[in-house]
């Protein structure tokens, strides 16, 4: 099912940017976290007027988890989220636009084979990323001292990083389905889009635009609600995406068997 | 035995045509020339032949296998060269070449061999390389796993003479071990040098497969003399243009009774030489379409 050789040629070209991106980040998220103990003294003078509009972005934290789940995690979501739709979609739309079509898919290899190692190794970085950002926020707390629910952190961060696969997996299968382009833009919107209907759909009262909450992936993964809030997974959001990239991930697979190069 | 065979092929992009009809075959063996001006469909029929975009009517096997159903069958005996060769941009020269003999599990006293022979510098990166180096590249990478079927897309654009001489030689050699050779190209010398058959494609129709034995007897003559020839021409004998002091003429049929009847002229000067095989397909080509310069 999948190729060694060309597993490995993916994995190390993919090098360099899954470092900048990882480092980029992570770098980031350690500086919110070490950020805390300054950040601590400001909320408590911010006046009483202004906590309902940060209600809406998750309220004043009573601790660092909080903290992180309203400053910090919400950036590593949003900047995660377009690093695997990049990867997602240029494992596949990588080749159109280097033009290595031609010198690549002429090898003694199934289409479903480099499809399934392109795809193997998307995930394997976008995992590799949330390791990396997940193993430094840790430290960054015991830097601080500061104890937090294991646990709980864990578990957003698996959710995280099940949101990452899925955005992936999207922008993946929409590479695998559309006719080869040299194009990369779509792969920064699909996130982007996502993200926006998120924050609509967390800010309004009204009853019918707060449903949009389900036709994003950030509501399942939801830092405030699932740290700060200590509420469950939104099921529905899950299914709802876990269903449709299995879906395009199916018609992808059989697309790409069939896809014309002409790059 | 062939080993291509094409049947009644076509392919359009949208309203666009990419190649109107071709039906030939190439045996086993043999190196098959495949000539026609740019934008003809050279390489849309070979993108065809190896699976890359899909038929829009007709039927092509390599082998016995469909380009569409049973590629990786094909890639398994096929060295294939595309037009312009591209690579990974960032990757050193010796990581493509080794990512590709262990995908293709070539040897690599073949690799050493082939890459010595093209003097290809495996130290610098792929964005480093000129358009010929990339070709040589490409050449090393085709021919590393000493396919039994070499698809070329124009092999020597952008080679020196010497590498094109040295990339000549290397198919007459495969050849004799039993390769067989499919060989896209506008340059016509190259194609007289080494291929047994030739296939015109013009406006994406495939039009005429000769035998190259068969377009040697048929070689016209080109003749220039000084003055003009007066009087009534022999049959066969048709002025082409005039030049400074006389004319020039093209010659079809025996040698005897030209020289006969040249005798017989009060000439001056006078060349005889043989039309090339690009002088005759432009006559082809002009015979066709008046139009066509």
């Amino acid at each position: 099912m999948f190729d060694s050789v060309l597993f490995a040629l993916e994995f190390r070209r993919s090098q360099k940017s899954l470092w900048i991106w990882t480092l980029a980040i992570a770098a980031t998220m350690v500086m919110v976290i070490l950020l805390y103990p300054m950040v601590k003294d400001m909320y408590s003078a911010i006046p009483p007027e202004y906590e309902d509009f940060l209600a809406a972005f998750g309220g004043l934290p009573n601790n660092i988890l909080e903290y992180y789940a309203t400053e910090g995690a919400m950036m590593l979501q949003l900047f995660g989220g377009m690093y695997a739709a990049i990867e997602g979609y240029g494992a596949i739309n990588r080749d159109d636009r280097e033009k290595t079509v031609e010198t690549l898919f002429t090898l003694p290899r199934r289409r479903e084979q480099v499809f399934a190692t392109k795809l193997l190794r998307a995930l394997t970085n976008i995992t590799i990323f949330s390791l990396v950002n997940y193993v430094l926020s840790v430290l960054s707390f015991v830097i601080l001292k500061e104890s937090i629910d294991q646990g709980i952190f864990l578990a957003f961060n698996a959710l995280n990083l099940l949101m990452y696969v899925i955005i992936a997996v999207l922008t993946f299968s929409i590479a695998g389905i559309s006719k080869a382009t040299p194009k990369n833009g779509i792969a920064i919107a699909v996130p982007i889009v996502m993200y926006i209907l998120f924050v609509f759909s967390s800010m309004t009262n009204n009853e019918w635009l707060e449903k949009l909450q389900y036709l994003t992936p950030f509501t399942f993964a939801d830092p405030v609600v699932l740290i700060k809030e200590g509420g469950s997974v939104e099921g529905i959001s899950l299914l709802v995406y876990g269903a449709l990239s299995l879906g395009l991930l199916t018609l992808a697979y059989f697309r790409f068997q069939k896809r014309e190069f002409t790059i | 035995m062939d080993r291509i065979k094409v049947e009644q092929l076509k392919k359009y992009y949208g309203p666009f045509r990419g190649l109107e009809e071709a039906t030939f075959s190439v045996k086993e063996g043999e190196i098959f020339g495949f000539v026609g001006p740019n934008g003809a469909g050279k390489t849309t029929l070979i993108r065809l032949l190896l699976g890359l975009i899909n038929p829009t009517s007709g039927q092509a096997q390599i082998d016995g296998y469909s380009p569409w159903n049973e590629a990786v069958e094909i890639y398994k005996e096929v060295g294939y060269l595309p037009s312009e060769a591209f690579f990974f941009p960032e990757m050193k020269v010796n990581d493509v070449i080794a990512f590709y003999r262990d995908m293709r599990k070539a040897n690599q006293d073949r690799v050493e061999l082939l890459c010595q022979r093209f003097d290809l510098d495996r130290t610098k990166r792929i964005r480093e390389l000129s358009f010929g180096n990339r070709k040589k590249l490409g050449i090393v990478i085709a021919m590393m796993h000493e396919p039994k079927l070499l698809i070329l897309d124009e092999p020597t654009t952008g080679l020196d003479p010497l590498m094109q001489q040295a990339f000549l030689d290397l198919l007459l050699e495969e050849r004799k071990k039993g390769a067989t050779v499919f060989l896209s190209s506008h340059i016509l010398s190259e194609v007289e040098k080494i291929c047994d058959r030739v296939a015109l494609i013009r406006e994406g129709v495939v039009s005429h497969v000769y035998d190259m034995k068969e377009i040697n007897l048929l070689h016209q003559r080109k003749i220039s003399v000084r003055p003009e020839i007066q009087g009534t021409l022999i049959p066969g004998l048709t002025p082409l243009e005039k030049t400074e002091e006389g004319m020039s003429y093209s010659y079809e049929g025996e040698i005897a009774p030209l020289l006969a009847f040249l005798a017989k002229q009060q000439i001056s000067d006078i060349t005889i030489r043989e039309s090339s095989l690009e002088e005759m397909f432009m006559h082809f080509y002009q015979k066709e379409d008046p139009d066509h310069v």
